[in-house]
């Protein structure tokens, strides 16, 4: 039946999207030569807070932020990955899945090189009423005074749901 | 040894930690030892899933007794067929605590999961590209779903 399938096109494209954003983002956290351990030891709650905010339409954007700890607070910035999402991406296509790794890949050697001792939080922005989702806490995002942002384009869709891809480099480096 | 080969249907139709738990589900009975085990690599297991690294090689458990079990995941398109033709296993290999399993990884990730997995000695990791095998001695004949015949056997 048509509606059977309309409503399993969007559970399978907002799964898809929130794996292959994780795994983006994983990407990026390695390809910047970064700890990988910590978004190892978090994946179940990670992939969890993604999928259910985007199934039920609250993950406005995931935001990976790089600072270096030995630098004070407010000025601790070294980089951003924002991916946005956009639930209206492209509302009459036939459902195709994908995902760009190369995009990824371009961010990262655009990003440049970050200092070893810099750590790394996934943030999520969502709309008000968001389901609750064990494991994740409040806070607020670092200053990107200085810094200027760069759109690469969207790095993975499904149905009607993108995520594109943006990042930040600091103005006077 | 004969082989049982099992499909599993992983991301769009399930997230690669869902995918993880139905394997799981597939290998261990609910609150058996073996099945903690599992569930205790569930981080590691997913990543390798999200990776498709279990699409291009299967996962092996060598039980202490029975059938050595290989299971693969489908992604893309084939993982919506694939979730109708999953085929539970009549026994749980799992079950106990005297299995060994052996996780496929791309050569990028492979020193950074075997050490994340260094305190779980009855899990180990190989190179997704040398093929199906946890064992060189093991025969290579698969059918998706399904008995594998031990021509072996049935030679003798």
């Amino acid at each position: 039946m048509g509606t059977t399938v309309q409503v399993n096109t969007a559970v399978y494209a907002t799964t898809h999207v929130a794996t292959n954003l994780l795994r983006s983002v994983r990407a990026i956290i390695k390809g910047c030569g970064l700890d990988t351990s910590r978004i190892r030891d978090q994946w179940e709650v990670l992939e969890l807070g993604v999928s259910t905010w985007l199934a039920s339409g609250h993950l406005r954007a995931l935001t990976l932020e790089v600072f270096d700890p030995r630098r004070r607070a407010g000025d601790d910035l070294v980089g951003r990955f924002d991916f946005t999402i956009d639930y209206g991406y492209y509302p009459d296509g036939d459902g195709d899945l994908w995902f760009d790794p190369d995009a990824v890949a371009y961010a990262i050697r655009k990003q440049g090189s970050i200092p070893s001792e810099c750590d790394y939080r996934l943030i999520t922005d969502n709309a008000p009423g968001r389901p609750a989702v064990s494991g994740w806490s409040s806070t607020t995002y670092r200053s990107t005074a200085g810094f200027t942002r760069h759109a690469i384009g969207t790095t993975t869709g499904g149905g009607a749901l993108g995520a594109n891809l943006a990042y930040y480099t600091r103005r006077n480096s | 040894m004969s082989v049982m080969v099992r499909s599993i249907a992983s991301v769009p139709v399930r997230t690669s930690t869902e995918t993880w738990r139905a394997i799981v589900d597939l290998l261990a009975r609910a609150a058996s030892p073996g099945r903690d085990r599992l569930l205790a690599v569930t981080n590691v297991a997913a990543i390798l899933i999200a990776e498709e690294y279990t699409q291009q090689a299967p996962i092996v458990v060598t039980p202490a007794a029975g059938a050595r079990v290989r299971v693969r995941t489908v992604h893309g398109t084939d993982a919506v067929d694939a979730q109708t033709d999953e085929i539970p296993l009549a026994v749980s290999p799992c079950a106990g605590t005297a299995w060994t399993m052996s996780l496929p990884c791309g050569i990028d990730d492979i020193e950074e999961i075997r050490a994340s997995l260094s305190t779980h000695s009855w899990i180990t990791v190989r190179d997704v590209t040398d093929g199906i095998t946890a064992d060189p001695s093991e025969p290579s004949t698969k059918s998706a779903g399904s008995l594998v015949i031990n021509y072996e056997e049935m030679g003798r």
